[in-house]
């Protein structure tokens, strides 16, 4: 676990970096695609549920210090997927190897489809009711595509990060 | 028992990040401090994203949309010289009204000191209308100075760094802007409806007079935000609910807010 921390975490900064230099500006329909989130959904998707907690919390956090919204926000949520998916993970749901080559993306997509809601959904936590009209089922159907076609490639890359240290959970 | 040993773990973990999120949240100064030490961490990485995407980017974009790239520099050469035709007639129209509001003791945008800075970031996330750009404090950019560029109001600054600052645009949600228009009898707020659907206002009272290509501008209101005058909008549509006594407006801001390079920040602040 300790031996892989490093690589994930450098891999987890790179992620951020292109979310924030690359994918602000790349808009499908006007919307983000929430790298960020994704990143720890492979994770938890690969059976690696403790790093994938941690790539939200790193994720989330450097993400937000970089957004105007309620800082915690992105993590929090980052979390919540992380943790579902990783609880997936670990019954074999979505293994890349064993499974139907289309399980890990329709996981992927249905995270992606939700989060943007569950975002929505916490932020009035923070006392913000307005995130809701900004484009808010744009952006669910939007990161649902985009996670079912990155979802595949990113878990093969959580899973060789993951495995970096030739460790395995 | 090991597995229920390894949940009661991920829970407390999970419980305990939330916590830390939240306390930070609650205590901005920490936070801001966070905000700082995250940037000098991912420069790097930032840094080696850019040198390898940015240059494959232009090649790309360069390669496919050559002929259009050509079009608008055409396009933007006629509008230059137009602009160059308009700037000698307005700027007798500019010296007069800049003598009338000194009489009448009312600040006017242009003979307030700006300073240009170019947009370096557009806003990381879908539920917030941002941008950052390249100067900071070290300009003399103060939090609440307002913004504009491409002939109207864009937004005013919410945060500052030495050499940085964060626009936020008049379409974020969070946005208000105090406006009226000519022969107003009232004054209107326009709200923004995020990053993808402009402006509106709403609760317009039916007697206003406001018409669709209606023309609105800061109000300068005492305590207001902006100073007088700011172009902001034009009417685009006008709603009447059935059963309602007053109208909805649908705007198009003066600006464009979806090819913002440079903006000028405007060295007024609000009065507190």
């Amino acid at each position: 676990m300790r031996r892989v921390l490093l690589p994930v975490t450098v891999v987890t900064l790179v992620v951020v970096a292109i979310q924030l230099s690359i994918f602000s500006s790349l808009r499908f329909a006007g919307v983000v695609v929430m790298l960020v989130w994704l990143w720890p959904l492979a994770m938890g998707l690969a059976g690696l549920t403790s790093l994938a907690l941690w790539c939200a919390v790193v994720a989330g956090v450097f993400f937000d210090t970089h957004a105007v919204t309620p800082f915690g926000l992105t993590a929090v949520v980052a979390v919540i997927l992380a943790y579902g998916a990783s609880r997936l993970g670990k019954e074999g749901v979505g293994d890349l190897d064993s499974a139907a080559w289309w399980v890990t993306p329709l996981i992927a997509a249905a995270a992606g489809f939700i989060a943007p809601a569950l975002f929505v959904g916490a932020s009035f936590f923070t006392l913000n009711f307005s995130f809701w009209r900004d484009s808010l089922f744009a952006s669910m159907v939007v990161n649902a595509v985009a996670f079912f076609i990155l979802a595949r490639p990113m878990t093969r890359l959580a899973r060789w990060a993951g495995n970096f240290g030739g460790t395995r959970r | 028992m090991a597995t229920d040993r390894s949940r009661r773990r991920t829970w407390t973990f999970s419980l305990a990040i939330a916590l830390t999120l939240l306390i930070l949240y609650l205590t901005t100064g920490v936070s801001s401090g966070l905000r700082g030490g995250a940037n000098i961490v991912l420069t790097p990485f930032s840094w080696a994203v850019n040198t390898i995407a940015h240059p494959l980017g232009h090649l790309f974009a360069g390669a496919i949309d050559y002929s259009d790239v050509v079009a608008q520099n055409q396009k933007l050469r006629r509008q230059l010289a137009q602009a160059d035709e308009r700037l000698n007639e307005e700027w007798s129209y500019s010296r007069q009204l800049q003598q009338i509001s000194t009489q009448l003791n009312v600040p006017f945008v242009s003979s307030l000191p700006t300073v240009a800075v170019q947009v370096t970031t557009d806003s990381p996330t879908n539920f917030s209308a941002t941008v950052g750009v390249s100067k900071g404090r070290s300009s003399g950019i103060l939090v609440g100075m307002p913004v504009v560029a491409n002939g109207g109001l864009v937004g005013r600054v919410i945060s500052t760094t030495t050499n940085g600052s964060t626009v936020q645009l008049i379409s974020d949600t969070h946005s208000l802007v105090g406006v009226t228009f000519a022969h107003s009898t009232s004054d209107l707020v326009v709200s923004g409806r995020g990053v993808n659907n402009g402006l509106g206002a709403t609760s317009v009272p039916t007697n206003s007079g406001v018409e669709v290509g209606t023309k609105l501008f800061t109000d300068g209101l005492d305590g207001g935000l902006f100073p007088v005058g700011l172009p902001v909008a034009s009417v685009k549509a006008v709603t009447l609910t059935p059963g309602a006594s007053t109208y909805n407006l649908s705007l198009q801001p003066a600006a464009d807010l979806r090819h913002l390079s440079y903006l000028d920040v405007v060295l007024w602040e609000p009065a507190t």
